[in-house]
């Protein structure tokens, strides 16, 4: 167990259990220094998972739980008069840490969700004139419900686009789901968790996915993907070179996971879903055909050249 | 999701492909029943404005009726459906039907190739120039609407398909020159539909009477076109022998078809010419030659009267070649040709014996009498007109005294009546004088509009001698063509001649004609000319001249087969030629694997491939994982190094599974 990343995933596997393939993703999506969204209905692990990735990693967290009424200041702090000194300071809101989860973020207003979104883009906040740089590394995790569910103000595209991976998590399997109602109770099992990186080891381990090489052939691979989610009738609109970017960089971490520093078909074809899920839409609008079923198909149509 | 079959068409996808359809079934009014072609402009219109109101569009049960009722009105017009015309008819109004039933893109597939089946049907009727045209225009529309339809999203301008289109056309050329020189040919026509029968062709026919030529001179359609070896003679000279019209009744003149052959007693007293006719179908089996034909071309005669006769009545277009004399002599007279040439016919009336009486008195020799009734005809008030008035019982007296106003054939009738009251052996000739020199193509152009007659008599010395009395009336006749669109039609008229028009938008349209018909011309002298003794003559210019028959049929599969394997050879290669090597050896892997049953997917990843063949049998492990990670390595990794490229073969190569 000398790869300090095979020892995340056992660890991780200890207290979400059966669901390796989300845990690695979602890992990978760190890696890749990407901001991760958890999409799926309550109780299913959304916020264990954020919670033991905050600290699996060693880094210091906050969690905002996102309602209805809540406000920018909220998130990225707001500034106080000071009496004793006659001036106002800046108070840092929840947002200036290494991680933040982001907890049902489609149930805040599109303007309390920008707030936050704009944070995860520039890594930097601005208050009243002032720009206070945020930590780094810097996270987002973030957690919503099917769009269908009441209350919810669905993120739009763009601001969708800003999130490096969507994963699902959906029920245990029988046998883990037997696992977690016999054993203890998560929570504690959470408390007790060690980190198993300290942060100089993930910058390290960030700056390794740029060294896995990727060969002209798996880049003609990704190219036809991406030529082929362009050209095919059943996409309402093809995936952005941004998607693009993502796609490869996600793949690439996903095999520094596996512990590889080449990056196969077999790296891209494990992340697509996650990466290119929540930016490709269906031309036929019917909610049935989202995301997991449209990259299925894209991987399935496309052959490896 | 929807089968690209089943996507629908945009608007102008549907505009454009019934604007096609019609267009390609719209020489069919020529040639079926009219109330047919009302049901499919019906059809048809009805269908165009449902492109807008979708609501318009029948269901099912209305489908069938009118389905039922296009039927009918087939069935009414051609009951036993059999033919031509009634297959034409079906399939018109199935066209429509089918339009009517348009919605989806695999119902353009089905009407582009029903479309392409209605414009081979055209030439079961018609094989023109023009035609072929229209038909190359409209297939390349077609096309271009199949490719269309056959994209996954509209392009964005109409450029992109009609090009697609073009080099599919362009591509299909040596193919089709290939079919083209290859294909059998017969002699007799491939199918015969009743493509002959029925069809009134004009021309100089086996019996002729007052009018009977005055009627085809308003006729400006081509009676035929002749390419000369040499130089064109003078129209003065271009007197095209037909039929030789010996027996009369007083009112009609007809010929002999059943003469005996010539004999050899022409003498020659100028140079030969040499040239070929396109001879256009016509109602006898005349072929016509330039005054006298020497040479005689196949599968025809030459009678003793120099009559030109084709052994098969010429239904359809021939081509022949000819050699002629203009300067002659014939030798002396049989008995049994004055017998002929002297009979008169009932109608002789006491004024005719008087005038040709009192020239006998007048004149010592038979050619001096000659000149004394052309002189008659030309001091006399006769006129030439198209529109004579109407003659009764005794036709030559009452033009020669009465009217005196007539087409050659009233000249050329009554002067020979004339001659042979006076003695003279005489008959009368029909044929075409004079024809248009197309100085595009240097062809001449001979027009039923040219169709004339003239006497001939046979006076001693020098034998049957052409005597035109047609000039001495009208001496225009001969140096210039009657032009069809400038006859006046009043009974009496005088005929006025072409002239050369100075005006410029009529220069610029004899031009566009005279160029229509050299293109006309070249079309059936190598397209449609191309019979089977031009095949097997070139054949043996190739040096294939054992390729006759079966065997050219065999040539013609074999060759466009090796042709069409080339094509897709090439193309092929240039699929495999993009790929690496590395890559071909990898398929050659999974090729072997395949055998055993176990197929890669297409997006099947080579890792995910290595491990699904361990799982399935272990006992291939060791290989297969070397093989797998080598070439992993060397496609996705840093180890793509000549070493490893040729232990990756190795391996692949001692692969047995």
């Amino acid at each position: 167990m000398n790869n300090p990343l095979d020892r995340l995933v056992i660890e991780a596997g200890k207290i979400i259990l059966g669901k390796e393939r989300t845990i690695r993703l979602a890992l990978a999506c760190l890696l890749a220094r990407g901001h991760l969204l958890i999409e799926d209905l309550p109780g299913v692990g959304k916020t264990t998972l954020a919670h033991l990735l905050a600290r699996l990693l060693g880094l210091n967290y906050q969690r905002i739980q996102f309602t209805s009424d809540l406000l920018p200041a909220d998130i990225i702090g707001n500034s106080v008069y000071n009496r004793e000194e006659g001036s106002f300071s800046f108070h840092p809101g929840p947002v200036f840490s290494q991680l933040v989860l982001a907890d049902e973020i489609n149930r805040a207003t599109p303007k309390a969700q920008s707030a936050l979104l704009e944070a995860m883009e520039e890594q930097q906040v601005t208050v009243d004139g002032k720009s206070y740089p945020l930590p780094k590394p810097f996270f987002v995790i973030a957690t919503q419900n099917p769009a269908h569910q009441i209350g919810t103000f669905p993120l739009p595209e763009s601001q969708l686009d800003r999130f490096l991976m969507r994963v699902e998590l959906g029920y245990p399997d029988t046998r883990s789901e037997r696992l977690l109602l016999t054993g203890d109770d998560r929570r504690a099992l959470l408390l007790r968790l060690e980190a198993c990186l300290d942060q100089g080891q993930l910058q390290a381990l960030q700056a390794q996915v740029n060294e896995v090489h990727v060969s002209n052939a798996i880049l003609d691979y990704c190219q036809a993907l991406l030529a082929f989610s362009r050209s095919s009738p059943r996409f309402n609109h093809g995936l952005s070179p941004r998607a693009g970017l993502a796609l490869l960089r996600s793949a690439k971490a996903w095999a520094l996971l596996s512990g590889r520093f080449q990056l196969l078909p077999e790296d891209v074809q494990a992340v697509l879903p996650a990466t290119v899920g929540h930016r490709l839409h269906s031309s036929a609008d019917t909610a049935a055909d989202e995301g997991a079923a449209l990259a299925d198909f894209l991987v399935e149509s496309v052959p490896i050249p | 999701m929807i089968p690209a079959s089943c996507t629908p068409l945009s608007r102008v996808q549907q505009y454009a492909l019934i604007a096609l359809l019609t267009l390609t079934a719209l020489p069919h009014v020529l040639n079926i029943d009219s109330r047919i072609s009302a049901l499919f402009l019906v059809l048809v219109v009805y269908r165009t404005l449902a492109i807008e109101k979708s609501i318009l569009l029948p269901g099912k049960w209305l489908l069938l009726l009118v389905t039922l009722g296009a039927l009918g009105n087939v069935l009414m017009h051609y009951p036993i459906l059999l033919g031509r015309n009634a297959g034409v008819a079906l399939l018109t109004s199935m066209l429509a039907l089918k339009l009517m039933e348009m919605r989806v893109r695999r119902d353009v597939h089905i009407l582009v190739f029903i479309g392409y089946f209605t414009l081979v049907t055209q030439f079961l009727y018609r094989d023109d120039s023009w035609l072929v045209l229209y038909a190359l225009l409209l297939l390349f529309g077609l096309t271009a609407m199949l490719v269309e339809s056959s994209r996954s999203t509209a392009s964005a301008n109409l450029i992109r398909p009609l090009g697609v289109s073009l080099s599919l056309l362009v591509q299909a050329l040596p193919i089709m020159i290939l079919l083209f020189i290859l294909f059998p040919r017969f002699s007799s026509p491939l199918w015969s539909l009743g493509a002959e029968t029925g069809a009134a062709v004009s021309g100089v026919s086996g019996n002729i009477s007052a009018g009977s030529i005055s009627r085809l001179s308003r006729s400006p359609e081509v009676a035929f076109r002749v390419d000369f070896n040499g130089e064109i003679p003078p129209p003065a000279q271009r007197y095209w022998r037909g039929p030789v019209f010996w027996f009369s009744d007083g009112k009609n003149w007809n010929a002999d078809e059943n003469e005996e052959l010539a004999g050899a007693d022409l003498i020659s007293l100028g140079q030969t010419v040499d040239y070929s006719v396109t001879l256009e179908p016509t109602p006898g089996s005349w072929l016509y030659a330039l005054e006298l034909p020497v040479k005689v071309p196949r599968d025809s005669q030459l009678r003793s009267d120099y009559q030109l006769i084709r052994n098969t009545p010429v239904k359809r277009r021939v081509r022949y070649s000819v050699s002629s004399v203009l300067d002659y002599r014939t030798g002396p007279l049989a008995e049994k040709e004055r017998q002929k040439g002297l009979q008169l016919p009932p109608g002789i009336t006491p004024r005719m014996l008087d005038l040709v009486t009192g020239w006998q008195q007048q004149s010592r020799s038979d050619t001096a009498l000659v000149l004394k009734a052309l002189d008659y005809f030309r001091q006399q008030d006769f006129y030439y007109t198209l529109y004579p008035p109407l003659l009764g019982d005794n036709p030559a007296d009452q033009f020669l005294f009465d009217t005196r106003r007539g087409f050659c054939e009233h000249y050329a009738t009554s002067f020979t009546l004339l001659m042979r009251i006076a003695g003279i052996p005489a008959r009368v000739v029909g044929g075409y004088q004079g024809g248009q020199v197309n100085p595009l193509g240097d062809y001449l152009i001979v027009r039923q509009s040219d169709a004339h007659a003239w006497a001939e008599v046979w006076l001693q010395n020098k034998g049957w001698q052409r005597v035109d009395p047609t000039v001495a009336v009208a001496p225009e006749r001969i140096q210039q063509s009657i032009d069809p669109n400038l006859i006046n039609d009043i009974i009496g008229a005088p005929i006025l001649f072409g002239e050369i028009d100075s005006g410029l938008l009529r220069a610029m349209l004899n031009q566009l004609r005279w160029g229509a018909d050299a293109l006309n011309a070249s079309w059936h002298r190598w397209v449609l000319g191309y019979s089977k003794e031009s095949q097997v003559y070139l054949m043996r210019l190739l040096g294939l001249g054992f390729l006759r028959g079966p065997k050219l049929a065999y040539a013609m599969v074999g060759v466009t087969g090796l042709f069409i394997l080339f094509l897709t050879l090439t193309l092929l290669y240039r699929v495999r030629e993009r790929r690496d090597p590395i890559s071909s050896t990898y398929q050659k892997f999974c090729q072997r694997l395949q055998r055993r049953g176990l197929v890669r997917l297409a997006h099947e990843g080579p890792k995910d491939f290595a491990e699904r063949v361990i799982n399935k049998c272990p006992e291939l492990a060791g290989s297969v994982s070397a093989i797998s990670s080598l070439y992993i390595g060397i496609r996705y990794g840093r180890q793509d190094n000549k070493p490893n490229r040729r232990r990756f073969n190795r391996l692949v190569r001692g692969f047995r599974p």
